[in-house]
């Protein structure tokens, strides 16, 4: 086990679980409302009436004054289940130049803060990974030793393998959770969106049903975002054989752009079906990023 | 070579390091991991286009940049092609310059240039790096070598004499100009005396080394092909010429053409190398010219100016041949003494004194032993034939005291001349005689039976050039017109004394010899022949290149003609044509190119030097120019080529 931990240079994002601990708190840490509307005491609004919903809470009032069904709803503070998928793929073990370490650290930190976070207020936390070396998925548990085991977990994970000719884990991982995560749960997928099967936009989408929450971190070194690079630079990827032979200055305006068009690209297949892209570099700040995790209404600054 | 130098050279090493940096620079581009490689769009041909093509560029400039710094601090000791004065701890020195002007230095180099004009480039440069306080004297090598300027500190004077110097026909005196040149440096205080010998040495050097000579173009020996025409002359309607030819490959596929009104003759040069001689047909006696076809390099000797046949000119003896032949069993002494000479003009005895001054046609010398005076009319035809540049010369014997009547000595002395009877013996005063050379030293103890008294028959003008030991007059000599007389107190008769047998007499003869050739002047002479006139009388001679300078010499004036071609001599209105011609060994002779290793002298040698700093930091100052607009241009292209990408979205 040791072996394995020592086997990832973590850089700033260690030790996890003081850090994790200590992004936690600088965030709030107040209840949350849940988003399944239902039985219970604060009015949350009408709907049409569907057959099949529960008679008990259609509105008379409306329906003898309109004359139409409308189904009352209720918001309620209740337990909800966090699900955590962290992409381990080799991509995720990069580090640029200058960054803090690589972007699997990062991601494993906000993952453990937003553990922290939830197993604080009761909720019940779960996790898996996208590819990884040593993965292991944590069930949905509430309580501290829920949150020891989703620590485990990740120190126990080394970044490797090639997500593009591995489709299988990316589908067990997202399947596994779509038939364990309940109504109403919280998921959010920590990655940097980078070399993932073709199909995974649809499998994630296919998260936001049964009124669940989908949010995807894509977690990108600076080194990714800025295209740093001077003169003839020969790029390797990390996953897949792609060797790409440039001179830096003359491609970095059609890097960026091809980013910023695959950022869109992943935000179009998310956003109308209720998913949510944040972006992210190694070098934010964790607890703003926890921030804007748990409240959707949360712009990130800058 | 100071180590400072080495180390400065050294610096040059350094033009590998922007070589290697460019070939690591041309390998693989930097490897980075970059997981969204595939999202970079590739530009590997620009890229490879890039470097290739600008770097390369940059390499070859740096290169430069460097290997001119390693120049410039190793200056100013760097070897260069240019002549430069090298000097010790920066003292003056006193440099004799011999230019070769021979013949052979018209011969054309690569580019055109000849050896002459490369010699006075040389020469310029020399001058060039000559400092105030130098002494430089100008020598020249063609036959004879002459001084052309005496040593003087007066560089600018130097530098206008040397591009006053003009190419000649002459032969090559190397061993006359070095001696020259050294002379020309002895009498100057300067510590450092050298000798720069500017010339393709194409000559006979002295047998001797020379210290401090120095010769620093072997470019000139480089090897020609050359066939000159030596001379031509006409008898009746053939024309012969003399060609000379270098090698074989020379001589191969070329013919010598009449030139003229009329002349289509022509005939293959054999193909060999050294002389041959060819004869062409003329259509009438008035040929102008031979000339070769093709080309060579040395096309300043391909032509030549046709003369009528030399007429030889004799020296006629006269002679009591029926006594000397008692004593020699053959012809008289004198004729046999004359023909010892070997000088190539027929000896002609007289057996009776010319009575007119047409039997002396023809003639460049006469020689009288021993007359028993001179009628009137051998007086008249003499003198008349003296005016013209005749050379009389008279030995006074036994019976000239006893002339016949109505005979005198005259032109030669006045009167009667008295023999006197020497018992005892003498001999001659060799310091009198020193005009002779070494041979007047051979008359000390001549011991004569007897000689005639000169001393009272000498006429007004004569000059005494030779006593007894006792004082009295022995040889004395006398201008006459153009002509010379001279009057010697012995007989040439080895019944009186051993003087015909003695090496002063062959001088004597052959100084007597060489002033009746020099006074006559031959038809036809090589190049650099002088010609000698009398002081009277009106003189002009015209050239290939117009009149020549004339100037003073010894109481005569003097012609120096070097061209080869048609000279018209007019003298007190008496004209003439001469001819000069190319040595042929100007022609055969090889080049030499470098001084034999025993001549070299450290301190004349390793001075080809030059501090070319000037030079060099202008290069720089070019190449850091070129440097900087390479780099504004590159930036510039690097911003056009980034505007005019597609941001091409995925």
């Amino acid at each position: 086990m040791n072996e394995l931990r020592s086997r990832l240079d973590w850089g700033a994002f260690a030790p996890l679980r003081l850090r994790a601990r200590s992004v936690a708190d600088g965030v709030y840490a107040g209840g949350h409302k849940s988003p399944r509307k239902g039985s219970g005491v604060e009015f949350g609004g009408h709907r049409v009436y569907v057959p099949g919903d529960d008679l008990r809470y259609i509105d008379r009032h409306a329906l003898m004054r309109h004359g139409e069904l409308l189904m009352r709803e209720f918001e309620t503070e209740t337990d909800r289940d966090l699900w955590l998928f962290v992409d381990a793929s080799a991509s995720m073990s990069y580090a640029g130049p200058g960054s803090l370490g690589p972007k699997y650290g990062f991601a494993a930190l906000i993952a453990a803060a937003l553990a922290y976070v939830a197993v604080r207020t009761g909720d019940r936390v779960g996790l898996d990974f996208l590819g990884g070396e040593g993965a292991r998925s944590v069930p949905a548990r509430a309580g501290r030793e829920a949150f020891e085991r989703v620590l485990g977990a990740l120190e126990d994970v080394t970044p490797s393998g090639d997500l593009s000719q591995q489709p299988e884990l990316v589908e067990r991982a997202l399947s596994q959770a779509q038939r364990a995560a309940r109504r109403g749960a919280v998921q959010v997928v920590l990655t940097d969106m980078l070399d993932l099967p073709e199909g995974t936009l649809d499998a994630l989408a296919g998260l936001t049903t049964r009124g669940r929450s989908l949010q995807v971190v894509q977690v990108l070194d600076p080194a990714e975002r800025d295209f740093p690079f001077e003169g003839a630079v020969l790029l390797r990827s990390l996953e897949g054989s792609t060797s790409v032979e440039t001179d830096a200055a003359l491609s970095r305006r059609n890097y960026l752009a091809a980013l910023a068009g695959a950022q869109a690209h992943v935000k179009r297949h998310l956003v109308p079906r209720g998913g949510r892209l944040l972006k992210s570099v190694t070098s934010d700040a964790p607890e703003e990023l926890v921030r804007r995790i748990l409240n959707p209404n949360v712009e990130p600054s800058g | 070579m100071s180590f400072v130098t080495i180390l400065a050279l050294g610096l040059s090493l350094f033009i590998a390091a922007p070589t290697i940096a460019h070939l690591l620079r041309r390998g693989r581009a930097r490897e980075q991991p970059f997981p969204p490689a595939a999202l970079v769009p590739e530009a590997r041909a620009t890229t490879r286009e890039r470097r290739s093509l600008e770097d390369r560029g940059l390499l070859l400039l740096r290169a430069l940049i460097i290997l001119g710094l390693a120049l410039l601090g190793a200056g100013p000791l760097v070897q260069c092609s240019r002549v430069a004065l090298g000097r010790t701890d920066g003292a003056s020195v006193a440099i004799a310059i011999v230019v070769d002007d021979s013949a052979s230095m018209r011969a054309r180099l690569a580019g055109e240039k000849t050896r002459f004009q490369r010699a006075l480039e040389a020469g310029q440069d020399l001058l060039a790096s000559a400092r105030d306080g130098d002494a430089v004297a100008l020598v020249l090598a063609g036959k004879p070598a002459r001084l052309a300027l005496a040593a003087g500190t007066d560089l600018q004077a130097a530098r206008r004499a040397l591009t006053e110097l003009s190419p000649s026909d002459r032969a090559t005196d190397l061993a006359t100009a070095l001696s020259l040149a050294r002379a020309a440096l002895t009498s100057l205080p300067h510590a450092d005396k050298r000798v720069v010998l500017l010339s393709d040495l194409a000559g006979e050097l002295p047998a001797e080394p020379m210290p401090n000579v120095w010769a620093p173009l072997p470019e000139l020996a480089a090897k020609i092909e050359n066939c000159g025409v030596v001379s031509a002359e006409q008898n009746g309607t053939r024309v012969t010429a003399r060609v000379a030819c270098s090698s074989e490959a020379a001589a191969r596929a070329r013919t010598l053409q009449l030139v003229g009104k009329d002349a289509k003759s022509e005939a293959r040069l054999v193909v060999r190398g050294g002389i041959q001689s060819l004869n062409l047909e003329a259509k009438d006696a008035g040929s102008v010219s031979v000339e070769l076809s093709g080309k060579d390099q040395n096309p300043a000797d391909d032509r030549a100016e046709v003369a009528p046949e030399s007429r030889s000119l004799a020296l006629a003896v006269h002679a009591d041949s029926a006594r000397e032949a008692v004593a020699t069993g053959g012809a008289p002494l004198l004729e046999q003494a004359l023909h010892s000479l070997a000088i190539g003009a027929p000896v002609r005895p007289l057996s009776e004194l010319p009575r007119e001054a047409g039997e002396l046609s023809g003639v460049a010398a006469l020689f009288i032993d021993d007359p028993s005076g001179l009628t009137p009319e051998t007086r008249t035809a003499i003198g008349g034939w003296l005016e013209g540049g005749g050379v009389a010369a008279l030995f006074l014997g036994e019976r000239a005291h006893d002339t016949q009547l109505g005979a005198t000595l005259e032109p030669f002395l006045r009167g009667a001349v008295d023999w006197e009877r020497l018992p005892s013996g003498g001999g001659a005063d060799p310091t009198t005689f020193a005009w002779l050379g070494v041979e007047a030293q051979s008359l000390v103890d001549l011991a004569p039976k007897g000689r005639s008294r000169l001393d009272t028959a000498l006429l007004p003008g004569a000059e005494v050039v030779g006593r007894w030991s006792d004082g009295k007059v022995m040889d004395a000599r006398q201008e006459r017109g153009r002509g010379l007389l001279f009057s010697v107190g012995l007989p040439v008769s080895v019944e009186t004394s051993d003087l015909p047998l003695r090496p002063g007499f062959l001088a004597l003869l052959d100084h007597m010899v060489g002033e009746a050739l020099r006074r006559r002047g031959p038809q036809t002479s090589e190049a650099g022949t002088e010609w000698w006139f009398p002081a009277a009388g009106s003189l002009q001679v015209i050239g290939p290149k117009g009149p020549l300078t004339q100037r003073e010499a010894d109481g005569q004036r003097l012609v120096a003609p070097d061209v080869t071609g048609r000279y018209a001599v007019s003298l007190g209105g008496r004209n003439e044509t001469r001819f000069i011609t190319l040595p042929a060994e100007e022609v055969l002779a090889t080049p030499k190119g470098e001084l034999p290793a025993t001549w070299r002298s450290p301190r004349a040698a390793g001075a080809p030097l030059v501090d070319a700093s000037p030079e060099l930091g202008w290069a720089l100052l070019a190449l850091l120019a070129l440097e900087i607009a390479t780099r504004v241009l590159r930036l510039w292209r690097e911003r056009r080529s980034h505007g005019a990408i597609d941001p091409a979205l995925p």
